[in-house]
């Protein structure tokens, strides 16, 4: 983790670019912008910045194209800036792999906190480890194996992985989990967790449409356990 | 028929039913109104078959009566003409041979001779014997005796006639119908002309013609009942053929009136009833017509707000970003431009509130708002949507930990800022919110949550309007620091969730809001969930407490922004450890 966060900034409108630059570089971030989604998967295979903020609404690629172009290859976190609060756009762009959303308008220390929630996903707390059926999850390195095979893992996922797999056997409900893993309040929104775990199982499972380690408890939320 | 007379009654009793509502008093009057309603609509098929009934039974009754009279008479005369003559004839032929002075056995002789005519009566002859005694000779003694004979009749018999005139003899031939045992008789009387001549009577049984007439007059009978049967069906299938497009055009008229406005009636024939339905069919047509008409210009102003308040975001979300810069730079400005600064900083906020509210209203409208449910704990999302507000002090929560329900946390937060935020701004503190928990067969599980303020109430005229947009309570503060918007929104977020929110004063002062939610609102109905396995009811909520987040990450917020979204304010109190996270959520939550 580089002291001063960068940030890879992908918006069209240049009176919001502008702004937010300015707003997030008071901040305390490096701030590298871009006005297409094209330029931006330039810029980040050239910057390798620590997180992406990018909004939906671009011409061309749209961000969540964007985002599930970024998710091929990388890991980093992103946050999505959707104009609308549609839940059509935050389901689509959850699915396609984002970490956490901000509606427009958005405040610049709102922006600011949200990145550095995210980014304080990816520290280290622990040296241990803990072992689920195959599945090893190193909490020294920061890596999650699966049959000896490195899992690439978002911060956001290897946190809820970690925060799960601190309480084995115990359901955390999404309002928990919102808390730990997103430092959301009591507003978060729960659609952040299920599509998480969702991301999770697909990585994570054997199979991910019955998953045998991340088991739903109806009414409450979700375990880590190991496969009976 | 039958469903048309159930159709008929149901819309025939509604009216009975609002008076019913209207009048207050009515529990009593409502039944009989009913009854009279029901009868108003029967009347029509009633009356038909009332009237074609009447006229049947009319016609018929006066047509057999007329033929059984004429029948009757008729077949009387004829019986009596016949019998009399007869008689008439014996007695001249027969009695009037008799010696001057007969015996009784030369009676009896006489009058059995007399009745083995062909006309089949009996007979009775009187006459007096030669020591003038009075002697009696029948025919057949036990049918005929003298008692049998009126008495009326033996004397206009032996009166004699005063001669001249039109009148040639001193006696004449009487009869008179009498019945005995039930059995009618013609008895007919004649004295023979001459000095002391015999008296005759003759009884004849009218039995046959009394069986033919009455089997002739209940053959009228029958066919008079017969009439009236037809004449009901008749009136029936009248009243069908009339009630039937009635009740087509009743039925089309009710669905129109549901909202279907394509309904139309199939015209056929020429009559009043097809013009009545060509009526029918273009008023329908102009409706809607106009319907359309009118939900294309809503529609096209509902989709021009929503596009204005889209539109509007993107300025809005640079000059927020920007406004904060200037914000933080506050201390350092010149205090000449500083009250400027404030200006702009504290008018972008409230923009924005609009702006989102607006969205938030044209969302409603437009029925793209979604809920996110979630099992929560409603005490703690109570005191979280407080404490974010720095209204813990203002506010005396009553409500039990552990109470959980499944709904959208945002949404809830909205209604909650809302309430509160108004009976801050009105009520002044403390604002009382209770939190209980109902259960009933009809609506099930339900939460109500009172929100009580401290205030002078809402006056009666403006009680009906708390929940219209841009109704402000009071016209000399036309500009009130809310968006006016804040109760509509709070009622839409309830109704959404299948709740309700009812505006009224406490008897103890006071306005009162009093939130009804269903305990579960997804019964039945998907949530919004995006491909988990999620499916949660009673779930239990942990930690309740700690919606604070971590510690470490706080930084200074002003709560004034959350406040004014829900609509109502505490004022610039800046909440000195609100969880950064904590305040975008509930801006957002307020947004949404």
């Amino acid at each position: 983790m580089t002291p001063v966060p960068s940030l890879l900034l992908i918006e069209d409108d240049d009176a919001i670019r502008t702004a937010l630059e300015l707003s997030l570089t008071r901040q305390g971030h490096r701030v590298a912008t871009a006005a297409t989604g094209e330029d931006g998967l330039k810029l980040l295979r050239e910057q390798r910045p620590d997180l992406i903020v990018l909004d939906v609404m671009l011409p061309g690629i749209d961000g969540f194209e964007v985002c599930r172009r970024i998710r091929r290859t990388d890991q980093l976190p992103i946050i999505l800036l959707t104009a609308r609060n549609d839940d059509i756009d935050v389901v689509v762009g959850l699915e396609s792999g984002a970490d956490d959303y901000v509606v427009k308008p958005v405040q610049g220390r709102v922006l600011d906190a949200r990145i550095r929630a995210v980014l304080r996903r990816g520290e280290r707390e622990a040296n241990d480890s803990a072992v689920f059926g195959s599945l090893v999850i190193d909490r020294s390195a920061m890596t999650v194996t699966k049959d000896g095979e490195d899992l690439q893992l978002t911060p956001t996922e290897l946190r809820l992985l970690l925060e799960l797999s601190r309480r084995p056997g115990q359901a955390l409900s999404r309002q928990q989990l919102l808390r730990l893993v997103w430092e959301h309040d009591y507003l978060g929104d729960s659609r952040l967790v299920d599509a998480c775990v969702q991301r999770l199982r697909a990585k994570v499972e054997d199979v991910p449409s019955s998953p045998t380690l991340i088991r739903t408890v109806r009414g409450v939320g979700y375990r880590l356990d190991s496969p009976q | 028929m039958t469903r048309a007379e159930t159709q008929a009654e149901s819309r025939a009793r509604t009216p009975a039913d609002d008076v019913e509502d209207g009048d207050g008093g009515g529990a009593r009057r409502g039944p009989r109104r009913t009854v009279l309603a029901r009868l108003r609509f029967t009347s029509l098929r009633l009356r038909l078959v009332v009237v074609f009934g009447l006229v049947a039974l009319t016609a018929a009754v006066s047509a057999s009566g007329i033929a059984y009279w004429l029948n009757r008479e008729a077949v009387l005369t004829r019986t009596q003409d016949a019998a009399l003559n007869d008689f008439k004839e014996e007695m001249q032929n027969r009695a009037a041979s008799l010696p001057k002075d007969p015996t009784k056995d030369e009676l009896r002789r006489a009058a059995v001779q007399m009745s083995l005519g062909s006309q089949r009566y009996s007979v009775l002859l009187i006459a007096r014997d030669a020591d003038g005694k009075t002697v009696v000779g029948n025919s057949d003694l036990d049918t005929f005796t003298r008692d049998d004979v009126p008495k009326s009749l033996r004397d206009t018999v032996n009166k004699r006639q005063p001669v001249g005139g039109g009148n040639k003899d001193e006696y004449h031939v009487f009869w008179q119908r009498i019945v005995t045992d039930g059995t009618p008789y013609l008895v007919g009387g004649a004295r023979v002309i001459g000095d002391g001549g015999p008296t005759g009577y003759m009884l004849k049984s009218l039995e046959a013609e009394e069986q033919d007439l009455s089997s002739l007059g209940w053959s009228l009978g029958i066919a008079t009942a017969l009439a009236l049967v037809g004449a009901a069906l008749l009136a029936q299938a009248a009243a069908t053929t009339v009630l039937k497009p009635v009740h087509r055009l009743g039925v089309a008229a009710r669905r129109l009136g549901e909202g279907e406005l394509h309904t139309r009636l199939r015209v056929s024939g020429t009559d009043e009833l097809a013009e009545l339905s060509r009526t029918f069919n273009s008023t329908a047509a102009a409706l809607e017509k106009k319907v359309a008409d009118m939900s294309a210009r809503e529609e096209s102003s509902r989709r021009f707000v929503a596009d204005m308040s889209h539109e509007l975001r993107t300025p809005l979300t640079a000059i927020t970003a920007v406004t904060e810069v200037l914000e933080e730079e506050e201390d350092s400005l010149d205090p000449m431009i500083a009250p400027a600064v404030r200006l702009v900083v504290s008018e972008t906020r409230r923009l924005n509130d609009l702006v989102e509210n607006l969205m938030e209203v044209t969302r409603f409208d437009a029925g793209t708002a979604r809920l996110v449910l979630d099992d929560v704990d409603i005490a703690d999302q109570i005191t979280a949507c407080i404490d974010a507000r720095a209204w813990l002090d203002a506010v005396d929560l009553d409500a039990e930990r552990g109470i959980m329900a499944r709904l959208d946390p945002r949404r809830l937060d909205v209604i909650l800022a809302n309430l509160i935020g108004n009976a801050l701004k009105h009520g002044g503190s403390p604002v009382r919110v209770s939190v209980r928990e109902t259960r009933s067969a009809a609506r099930g599980a339900e939460l109500t949550i009172e929100v009580r303020d401290n205030g002078p109430g809402i006056p009666q005229d403006v009680l009906p309007h708390v929940f219209d947009r841009f109704y402000k309570a009071s016209a000399s503060r036309p500009r009130s620091e809310g968006s006016g918007l804040g109760l509509s929104i709070a009622l839409e977020n309830a109704h959404i969730h299948g709740g309700e929110i009812t505006a009224a004063n406490s008897p103890a002062g006071g306005a009162v809001f009093t939130l009804r939610l269903p305990q579960d609102p997804s019964d039945g109905e998907a949530d919004g969930e995006d491909g988990c396995d999620r499916a949660g009811r009673e779930g239990r909520e942990g930690g309740g407490g700690g919606f604070r987040g971590r510690p470490g990450d706080r930084v200074d917020v002003d709560v004034d922004t959350d406040a004014d979204t829900a609509g109502g304010t505490t004022g610039g109190t800046a909440h000195d450890s609100t969880h950064d996270s904590a305040h975008d959520a509930a801006t957002r939550g307020a947004d949404r």
